[in-house]
């Protein structure tokens, strides 16, 4: 907001204009929903075939709900204008300020991207233009609105039945979004509705909608989590046995899983792993030696779960031969020595061929054929049909990892809130001051290093399955930084931020083929603007959040507020005694 | 014997490459407390940069060694220098500068991200120089007549020129480092700033500027080890900075971080026991596919029995 301040006209000038601003954006909302009557393209190729007047395709009807959400958040303040319960609920002029640049920029990617798809903008029709200029028109009329006062929605009191519904309705509409995003095929259409994804999200967030649901959802932390995992286990019926988009969304938990693991280390405890790929290609080796696979180097191929243990702890044995020297001395050095330990076992792996070293890994040919799962008899490999609709080979390795991906969540968050998580935290914020209080910080720093090493040796284990082969150039020194990316991009420290951050890098580059050439510059230029404009990430912790803005007083006081309650909350001793005075 | 001599020679002209790189490392974290991790990538662009240069000069072929050595190789020389220069300038000024007071996670990720930014931005767009031939796969480096392929024969040691280039190159920067860091007021600063940031600043020296000279200085040498890089292997790519970065900043933790010397020294030790690596240890793991290993294998022992190095981390006061 600072910076639409600065660039436009002072506050004052601008009152005599707040009517004609909320007639005028209602009048661009109007002019959105009306171009659906028209064609946007000539032709058929641009977005999802948006050549057809009067029948809206189906992203044109995501527009038309975005246009009518606007058109309500400019209108309403010209209908009820007393303050009042509903006026203050809702901050309808911040609402309609973002939804007007929302408007605008989901009408310019319209624009180019129907002419980009098209090969000129010669192809846009009527529709197209009108959409534009509906966006330009609310864009200005947003701008010159006066932002309102903060919206009172978060501290309605409501019952519960409905926080649950409201729950389950935001996170079914997840869920449709998601499905939806995976079906279409266009990267014009997937660019399109991300942008139209996100804008509709900080309109919500910016109208207050998002502090009533986060209310929900701070409310039933249960109901939402068990919704979530919900949702996440209904997703494969939505794909109707499409397996591409299966095993996307596999390789998605693959890498959030991986990536939560790094959370650890990097998050909570502030130890920089370059290496830590390294660790999920140790539980791979080791799952597909064990597999039973024809090149694997030995014969033994014991149950699954004794296979997915000793992943872990050889990946964790790893953690701790490379951790006990490095961990002693300044964190600077760990990175690097992380990066080093990255090369050796790639290289290692390379050279386990039978020519320069004992044969255990075929070197650059890797272990092929690693059969599928099996287990209670329960063949990974072969789709059946479940509920009528075919349920195929990534779906099944997709529940697995859903599984997996669950314990390390609650693994993550219980270690998070327990004495350990808080003396990793201590050591992060200052590991001088934690040791003085009597923290065994070379212990705990050991503990996350070897701890996130087995984590990572789990997601290995699925991932030798999943992929079928596991070679050594699965496991270079890029696909580190890649999930390093994924942590800082969503929020270090926090569970949802890394899902977030995982599940874009990992899905973007999917459906955007022609970046992909520019995939890993884009990914370096994001890690230096992230450090420099949002170290905390894009779901920040609060507590890390300070300490990248050590001078923010509000979020200071926050922090501490939210630290008491905690305590008082698992301290009942506190609150009698506070009742005693 | 013969053996040994030959892989000695082998080592001291790889370890000296190392140590040219590893340099820098070591000026700039004896400053800034900073692993500048971009900084092989700067090695990369000062290679790339020397290449440009023979480019702008016409591409000459077949000179005589006279104009080869004293013409075409110093203008190579400092047309590396003022590109490593620019971008490390750059880097310094738009990335990390605003992140000198955050938490040290923070300049360490940006490092990362300026590493792989500056490998994919020289891989798309330098083929799109006019002139310049696509980089998306190695460029074959010009030979400089009287240099490349040329060799001293020893007894049955062979010496290649290349080789001596590159011990030449390290021996007449340490004695400028040297002079440098000891008897100018830019180097005194550096010291002072080394030892202590705030109260240097009270004296009057300019800190900010003090940071971008061991940028400077760490970027320039990187150039150097840049064109004997290509001299050396014959050929240049986008991804040389990652594996010679990597080994430099082994180099300057063997040595001691943060000491003009120890760079220098543990530059030679880690290139000597690389190459005898791969002569003397017996059976399987001797083979070349292995001295990568080695080599960290080495670093990871020197922090659990000698983390300061081997002549100590003082910062650049012991220069």
């Amino acid at each position: 907001m600072k910076f639409l301040d600065s660039l436009s006209i002072p506050r004052e000038k601008l009152a005599a204009f707040q009517l004609p601003a909320h007639i005028a954006g209602t009048v661009a909302a109007l002019l959105g929903i009306a171009s659906l009557v028209f064609p946007w393209s000539y032709s058929h190729v641009a977005l999802d075939d948006v050549a057809y007047a009067g029948a809206p395709s189906a992203l044109q009807f995501n527009y038309l709900g975005l246009a009518i959400f606007v058109a309500v958040l400019f209108a309403v303040p010209l209908v009820v204008r007393k303050p009042g319960k509903l006026r203050d609920a809702v901050a309808w002029n911040t609402g309609a300020k973002f939804g007007g640049i929302g408007l605008f920029v989901v009408g310019l990617v319209a624009v180019l991207a129907i002419g980009l798809e098209t090969g000129g903008l010669v192809n846009v029709d009527p529709g197209g233009w009108i959409v534009l200029v509906a966006g330009i028109l609310a864009l200005v009329a947003g701008l010159v609105l006066d932002p309102s006062p903060a919206p009172s929605m978060g501290k309605f009191k409501t019952p519960r039945v409905v926080q649950i519904l409201a729950i389950a309705l935001g996170l079914g509409a997840v869920l449709m979004a998601a499905a939806f995003a995976l079906s279409l095929d266009g990267a014009g259409a997937f660019l399109f509705y991300l942008v139209f994804a996100g804008v509709l999200a900080l309109t919500l967030v910016r109208t207050g909608v998002f502090g009533w649901l986060a209310q929900c959802a701070a409310d039933n932390k249960q109901v939402l989590v068990l919704a979530a995992f919900v949702a996440a286990f209904v997703f494969p019926f939505t794909q109707n046995g499409s397996e591409a988009n299966m095993s996307i969304a596999t390789q998605v938990l693959i890498f959030s899983a991986t990536a939560l693991g790094l959370n650890i280390v990097v998050g909570l405890v502030g130890l920089l792993d370059l290496g830590y790929i390294a660790f999920l290609g140790a539980g791979a080796f080791t799952a597909a030696t064990l597999s039973g696979s024809v090149y694997a180097a030995t014969n033994w191929h014991p149950p699954f779960i004794v296979t997915v243990l000793i992943s872990g702890t050889v990946a964790s044995i790893l953690g701790l031969i490379i951790g006990t020297p490095t961990l002693r001395v300044s964190g600077d050095y760990l990175a690097i020595v992380t990066l080093a330990f990255g090369e050796i076992f790639r290289i290692t792996m390379n050279n386990l061929d039978g020519t320069d070293g004992p044969r255990i890994t075929n070197g650059s040919n890797g272990i092929n054929n690693v059969p599928e799962l099996s287990l209670l008899g329960f063949n990974f490999g072969a789709p059946h049909t479940l509920l009528g609709v075919e349920i195929g080979r990534f779906a099944n390795y997709f529940w697995l990892m859903l599984v997996v991906l669950a314990v390390i969540m609650v693994v993550f968050v219980n270690l998070n809130r327990s004495r350990i998580g808080r003396g990793w935290v201590a050591i992060r914020e200052d590991e001088l001051a934690a040791e003085a209080m009597g923290v065994n910080t070379f212990g705990l720093k050991i503990l996350a290093f070897a701890g996130g090493a087995f984590l990572a040796g789990l997601a290995g284990a699925v991932k030798a399955h999943h992929d079928v082969s596991v070679t050594p150039d699965q496991y270079v020194f890029l696909e580190s930084a890649f999930l390093l990316a994924a942590v800082v991009l969503g929020g270090m420290g926090t569970v949802l931020g890394v899902l977030v951050g995982a599940t874009i890098l990992k899905l973007l580059p999917e459906k955007l083929r022609f970046f992909s050439d520019y995939r890993l510059l884009l990914f370096g230029l994001l890690l230096v603007f992230m450090m420099r404009f949002r170290p905390e990430g894009l779901i920040a912790d609060e507590r890390r959040q300070l300490e990248f803005h050590a001078e923010d007083e509000e979020l200071a006081e926050e922090v501490e507020e939210d630290l008491i309650n905690y305590h008082d909350h698992y301290n009942p001793d506190a609150l009698v005694k506070e009742e005693l005075k | 014997m013969d053996l040994f001599w030959q892989q000695l020679i082998n080592g001291l002209s790889l370890g000296a490459l190392y140590a040219l790189i590893a340099v820098g490392y070591t000026v700039v974290y004896g400053i800034v407390q900073l692993i500048n991790f971009a900084h092989g990538e700067i090695f990369m662009v000062g290679a790339f940069g020397a290449f440009a240069t023979w480019v702008v000069l016409g591409s000459p072929k077949q000179l005589s060694w006279q104009a080869a050595i004293f013409g075409v190789l110093p203008a190579m020389i400092l047309g590396g220098m003022i590109a490593s220069v620019a971008v490390a300038l750059l880097t310094e000024r738009l990335a990390y500068r605003p992140l000198r007071d955050a938490p040290r996670l923070a300049p360490l990720i940006t490092a990362i991200g300026i590493s792989v930014f500056l490998q994919e931005f020289v891989r798309l767009f330098f083929g799109d120089i006019p002139g310049m031939p696509d980089s998306k796969r190695a460029i074959p480096f010009p030979t400089i007549t009287g240099i490349s392929g040329e060799a001293w024969h020893l007894g049955n040691v062979t010496i290649q020129l290349s080789s001596v280039f590159t011990i030449g190159a390290l021996a007449i920067c340490t004695v400028f480092l040297w002079f440098y860091v000891n008897r100018t007021k830019t180097g005194r600063a550096m010291i002072a700033t080394s030892q202590d940031p705030s109260t240097a600043r009270l004296m009057g020296i300019n800190v900010d500027r003090v940071i971008m000279s061991a940028f400077a200085v760490g970027a320039a040498l990187a150039a150097v080890a840049g064109v004997a890089h290509g001299l050396r292997y014959g050929n240049i790519d986008f991804r040389m900075g990652f594996l010679a970065g990597l080994k430099a900043f082994t180099a300057a933790v063997l040595g001691g971080i943060g000491n003009i010397n120890g760079a220098v020294v543990g530059g030679l030790v880690l290139g000597v026991v690389e190459s005898m690596a791969t002569t003397f240890i017996p059976g399987q793991f001797g083979s070349p596919a292995w001295k990568d290993v080695w080599a960290f294998v080495l670093l990871i022992l020197v922090l659990v029995f000698r983390p300061q190095g081997l002549l100590g981390s003082k910062g650049v006061d012991r220069a």
